[in-house]
């Protein structure tokens, strides 16, 4: 069982074939709640692990933010899933996605507040006691801010990172998003984050509408994202960088550029 | 996020976003919604329990601007959830989709602004009843409903479960049979 390591990319059913043909592929991600808790698991992830590729379950469901408890049968999957894949790692947003009995649909943002620090550190603590692995934790891409932070995001995350001892996923992309969204520097962003607990990097496509960037996963891996994923990668390049997409597939040889981009970018060889 | 693609022509498959959670979360009207209630000041925003309720209110069920958000991102995260949503569906739904053609994803939208999403099978599956009920359901997707309504039973409240009688599904033109789980479109 290794850890992620080199180029990766999301493993998705639309693009199986062209995952499966990626000759120095050696790390994927699947989206956790994809795979049934008790099997089968697809097969195209059943044939990747029989080449030893790592397989990482990475949760979009648990909502860690949630002033609830989080879920126990939501974890048990995780972990279950983790099991079935023989994952050395799962991952998990700090993030919200229900609340007062309504789904979102996606993930959504915390208060950057003491008290958000303090619900997710307990659901991450919760779900950590019933992980068979450890836990890595993405911050993500957020339009909007709450009106009352305490915290600006290094010391939000640092905070929580700190005090539940779990792994950091970071996602170039949302760093990207974040910042020109609200007008910041993302290279000064970079400089107080935790570089040495990233146990791999997210990359992905967005696009500009309505004077926001937005983080979709159907659309191109912008120029200054991947800008931005070099410089990182000359700092302290992290053990693998996974690239995500999540719909509108490109044609293959679109999208085996984007992972020879993604390796030029981050210095790891080609995996196609 | 991912979910498995649907084919339309074998509905016998279990159709799934969430592998994990048979069961889908009821929709709340917003009314019901737990919110906080700020004095004049905004002093008092609530719990953080009751706050995030209620933003997710305000982003999926038509609910009111919390306050001290800015508007315009909000109303940005707003119009994104549902574009999510709307690919969400096209991927259960591809012939409700197709059918719609440029009126997709504006007609989605549309049914689904103020809408909790019941996950994207079912709010297909809704929109393609309501369409249905209007006589607006385009042909292709009139065959996709019936093939569906034929083999599966769902009551609009929970996931829909496959039929275990044989059973004729019917929207517009299109008529489906469904015997011993295989379904064959009459037309």
């Amino acid at each position: 069982m290794t850890g992620p390591h080199g180029v990766g990319i999301g493993w998705r059913p639309e693009i199986a074939g062209f995952v499966a043909d990626l000759p120095g592929l050696r790390f994927v991600e699947v989206i956790a709640e994809a795979v049934p808790s008790a099997g089968p698991v697809p097969d195209g992830l059943v044939e990747l692990r029989k080449r030893g590729v790592t397989v990482v379950p990475h949760g979009v469901r648990l909502s860690l933010g949630g002033a609830e408890p989080v879920e126990p049968a939501r974890v048990a999957h995780l972990a279950a899933v983790a099991e079935l894949l023989a994952a050395p790692l799962v991952s998990e947003h700090i993030a919200f996605v229900r609340a007062g009995g309504m789904e979102a649909g996606h993930l959504l943002p915390l208060p950057r507040s003491r008290e958000a620090v303090d619900v997710v550190c307990a659901n991450v603590a919760r779900a950590q006691s019933e992980l068979p692995v450890p836990i890595a934790l993405e911050p993500i891409a957020a339009l909007f801010d709450w009106p009352d932070d305490e915290l600006d995001e290094a010391a939000f995350l640092g905070e929580i990172l700190d005090r539940t001892d779990a792994l950091l996923l970071l996602d170039i992309a949302n760093v990207h998003a974040n910042t020109r969204n609200r007008g910041t520097d993302p290279v000064a962003l970079l400089d107080r984050l935790p570089l040495e607990r990233i146990a791999y990097l997210h990359v992905a496509g967005g696009a500009e509408h309505g004077g926001f960037y937005h983080d979709t996963h159907t659309d191109p891996v912008p120029p200054p994202v991947l800008d931005l994923l070099a410089e990182l990668c000359a700092r302290q390049r992290p053990p693998a960088v996974l690239l995500e997409r999540d719909g509108h597939y490109p044609p293959a040889a679109e999208l085996r550029a984007e992972l020879d981009a993604v390796a030029a970018a981050s210095g790891f060889p080609a995996v196609t | 996020m991912s979910t498995a693609g649907t084919n339309p022509m074998a509905p016998a498959a279990h159709p799934a976003t969430d592998a994990s959670q048979p069961s889908a979360h009821a929709p709340l009207p917003a009314a019901d919604a737990p919110g906080p209630t700020p004095d004049a000041t905004g002093e008092s925003p609530g719990s953080l329990e009751q706050r995030q309720a209620q933003l997710v209110a305000a982003l999926v069920a038509g609910g009111p601007l919390p306050p001290g958000f800015a508007p315009a991102p909000l109303a940005a995260a707003r119009a994104a959830l549902l574009r999510k949503r709307a690919g969400e569906v096209a991927r259960h739904w591809p012939l409700l989709a197709a059918g719609l053609g440029a009126d997709w994803p504006a007609a989605f939208i549309e049914w689904a602004a103020d809408r909790p999403t019941s996950g994207g099978l079912r709010d297909g599956w809704d929109l393609a009843r309501a369409l249905r009920a209007r006589d607006a359901l385009p042909a292709l997707a009139a065959e996709e409903l019936a093939i569906r309504e034929a083999a599966f039973r769902y009551d609009g409240q929970r996931a829909p479960r496959p039929r275990r009688s044989p059973a004729v599904g019917r929207a517009g033109n299109a008529i489906a049979v469904q015997l011993a789980g295989r379904v064959r479109l009459l037309r």
